[in-house]
């Protein structure tokens, strides 16, 4: 990851801020030792000589007391002498020397001063105000004052003149900072570099600080779904090679007939309805789960099943019952919602977890037909093979090759005449298992692939061989991109110019909705199956932007109207009078027409009203292995 | 008192140079605080650095007319001497050796060796009827040496 150089580059100067540190203390250490080594040596110096000079004092002039040693130097001539010998210790470093004794009054007054400059007087007041002066004379040893670079002073050494066991005045030698001034213009260069270096690694470490501080603000903006407020997709995409999907299960979610929400009440309704309902996900699952908003009303949950497996199922119930029962208030309008899921409660089964998502979006799916508001499961072998393996090419492959493909079919009622017209032929495909697999569960997979082609013709040999021994009529579904493959053609072909009383009895149904995007392609094609004495019906009829003159130019035979138009116009006024339309239009354009979906006893006479020709649906009779007589219509009445 | 004005001096050892004249005018202040005359102390001094900086002090008065002044601090000899407005005034000098050269002075504020020193001579200070505080008692002398 991205941070991890970025947090190394951190530890870094980190270590090399500390090395510097370090170096720097070690140069300050070194230099008071330098200090202290040039201190302690001229020192040593200076006392050899003020020994000397001490006994040269109290030896050669008989001194006892501190009277005497006024008196001696009283003379002016004396004081000259010693002065002159005194003197021959100033150097550039040693700046004042002179002798001090202490009054009666305890004050300190000068004997002697060999200074060059700022000389004092015979016995002039000395204002001192350190206490080593005292010192020295209840010590009698020598004393040294740390001076604070007062006009140029480091340090003053005391040394005091001891008679009799008495020190009757003090040696005040004052040493001035050059040298240490010197020792320190030689090392600052060292010093600044080293504190340029601290603030410049300093600075770098604050630098990659505001780097990783920005690295997660952006990051929480990359990652974050601005509405919702749950992680996006970005982030799966982030996160995913890192997780270990053997701790989670895998749950896609959509809000049921969110669409009407936002029709109905505008999308800011919309809006306000996913991120509350979004909150309630987010409250209702556990920290170490993974919401994701998925895309428009669709979320995707990973949760965390580390200790019970089953804890998936119960946090998805909860989470669906959390939904339904909340009431969204916005603008005055109460809206209630609720979640369809799809959960995969092993995803790490499959091959990657693109193929997780896919079954735990077919779960939802199926969720979703069963009546919306539940939660679908998939976990078995069962569903498994039903499924799973239903999803790719092979599956299908495999089926035409081992013949488990197989037609329902569905009547077609001419309620005119009380009898079955014809039949919609309607593809399966059985499970090695003998378990009937309907075609959403593997047509969207094989779309446009030469399995589909293959499908198709596998369809077609199967419904002629039904039909040809026959008389009744069928149906079969096609669509354009069928129809313009040679083989398929040709197939079409050879089997109606061989059984020419077979070709009046077939209707392609041509999808209305596929896109057609070559037109005199789609009507050259339609005239060879009119060529061939074959009918031809508009599938789905209104549910895609149909072309009339297309339509009316192909010479169509059945309209088939589309089911969402059907299936609600017992309740939607607007889809009656459309279906209404379709009907006028259609016998208008000599077609005739037929109703699908008709699932009620309510749609089937609102169908009656409106002169339908045929009708077709569960309310009449679901799609059977076998062709169904009229005895056997209207049975789940 | 006499502990704020060695602390004083402590504290300026520590940090003060000889040039700096706010150094000198708060040591001159603190001495001032502690010497008395019966007209009240009127500061003039021949320095007008050390004059300005002298103002700012709350308690002490300060005057730009040597006339005026009832005690005048003096940095040079040559500023007074020719200047009849400072005839008969007691002077306090910045200087050891002025103390020895001007007989009206009773005073001096000085640095001896990197150190402040303060020398207030008793005599010529009763002579001039200054009267002193405790606080000065240390540095008193009987003579210039």
């Amino acid at each position: 990851m991205v941070k991890k150089k970025e947090f190394g580059i951190f530890f870094l100067l980190f270590m090399l801020a500390l090395f510097f540190v370090y170096i720097y203390t070690d140069i300050t250490k070194a230099k008071e030792d330098i200090f202290e080594r040039i201190q302690n040596h001229q020192i040593e110096q200076i006392s050899y000589i003020l020994q000397n000079i001490e006994k040269d004092i109290l030896e050669t002039t008989e001194i006892v007391t501190v009277d005497d040693m006024f008196s001696m130097f009283k003379k002016e001539h004396v004081r000259a002498e010693y002065e002159h010998i005194i003197s021959l210790m100033l150097t550039s470093n040693v700046k004042y020397v002179y002798i001090l004794y202490k009054d009666e009054q305890s004050r300190f007054r000068f004997l002697l001063d060999a200074s060059k400059t700022d000389k004092a007087n015979f016995n002039q007041k000395f204002d001192v105000n350190s206490p080593e002066y005292d010192t020295v004379f209840t010590t009698k040893k020598p004393q040294v004052i740390q001076q604070s670079d007062i006009e140029n002073l480091y340090l003053t050494y005391l040394y005091p003149i001891i008679s009799n066991g008495n020190v009757i005045a003090i040696f005040n030698i004052d040493i001035t900072t050059n040298i240490q001034k010197i020792i320190l213009e030689s090392i600052k260069p060292l010093e600044t570099f080293f504190v340029v270096l601290i603030i410049f690694v300093l600075l770098l470490m604050v630098m990659t600080i505001m780097q990783i501080f920005h690295y997660f603000v952006t990051r929480k903006k990359i990652f974050t779904d601005q509405l919702t407020n749950t992680f996006n997709r970005n982030y799966l995409e982030e996160t995913l090679p890192l997780l270990n999907l053997s701790n989670y299960s895998l749950a896609m979610l959509d809000l049921d007939k969110f669409k009407i929400i936002n029709d109905t009440y505008g999308h800011k309704t919309g809006d306000y309805v996913l991120s509350q309902a979004s909150k309630i996900f987010k409250e209702s699952i556990r920290d170490s789960d993974i919401l994701v908003r998925y895309g428009g009303e669709e979320f995707l949950l990973l949760i965390n099943n580390r200790n019970k497996a089953k804890s998936a199922l119960d946090t998805c119930e909860r989470l669906r019952k959390n939904i339904s029962k909340e009431r969204f208030i916005y603008d005055d309008h109460e809206i209630r919602v609720s979640v369809s899921i799809g959960l995969h409660m092993y995803p790490y089964l499959e091959k990657n977890i693109q193929e997780a998502i896919k079954i735990a979006d077919k779960m939802l799916y199926v969720a979703k037909k069963g009546g919306r508001d539940r939660v679908e499961c998939y976990d078995e072998k069962e569903s498994a093979e039903k499924l799973s393996s239903s999803g790719d090419i092979s599956f299908v492959k495999e089926a035409i090759d081992e013949e488990r493909v197989i037609c329902h079919y569905q009547p077609i009622y001419d309620y005119k005449h009380s009898r079955v017209f014809k039949y919609e032929a309607l593809v399966r495909i059985v499970t090695k298992e003998g378990l009937i697999v309907p075609p959403f569960a593997f047509l969207p997979q094989i779309k446009e692939t030469n399995m589909h082609y293959k499908l198709t013709q596998r369809i077609l040999l199967t419904v002629f061989e039904t039909f040809k021994n026959n008389s009744k009529l069928v149906s079969i579904n096609m669509n354009f991109s069928d129809l313009i493959n040679s083989d398929i053609e040709e197939t079409i072909i050879k089997n109606l110019q061989d059984n020419p009383h077979l070709a009046s009895r077939v209707t392609f149904e041509i999808l209305e909705s596929d896109e057609i995007n070559d037109i005199e392609l789609f009507k050259q094609k339609i005239n060879l199956i009119h060529s061939l004495k074959a009918k031809v019906s508009i599938d789905d009829f209104g549910s895609g932007y149909s072309n009339f003159k297309t339509i009316i130019d192909i010479e169509a035979n059945f309209l088939k109207i589309d089911g969402s138009l059907v299936k609600n116009i017992d309740v939607s006024a607007k889809d009656f009078k459309v279906v209404k339309s379709i009907i006028h239009f259609a016998k208008q354009s000599n077609m005739q027409t037929i109703a699908e979906h008709v699932h009620s006893r309510d749609i089937y006479e609102k169908l009656l009203l409106l002169d339908i020709d045929f009708m077709q649906g569960y309310y009449i009779s679901e799609p059977k292995e076998t062709l169904v007589g009229e005895e056997e219509l209207f049975q789940a009445l | 008192m006499k502990a704020s004005i060695l602390l004083l001096i402590l504290v300026i050892t520590l940090f003060a140079r000889e040039d700096r004249v706010d150094i000198k005018a708060q040591i001159l202040e603190k001495i001032f605080s502690n010497i008395h005359v019966d007209s009240g102390v009127t500061l003039w001094c021949d320095n007008k650095h050390l004059l300005e900086e002298l103002k700012k002090s709350s308690y002490l008065i300060i005057t730009d007319e040597c006339a005026v002044a009832t005690i005048i601090v003096v940095e040079s000899r040559e500023s007074i001497e020719n200047d009849e407005n400072c005839k008969n005034k007691p002077i306090f000098v910045l200087n050891y050796e002025l103390l020895k050269n001007i007989p009206e002075s009773f005073g001096a504020f000085f640095w001896k060796k990197g150190r402040p020193n303060i020398v207030i001579i008793e005599s010529r200070a009763l002579f001039q009827n200054i009267r002193l505080s405790k606080e000065l008692e240390s540095y008193k002398e009987e003579k210039v040496w």
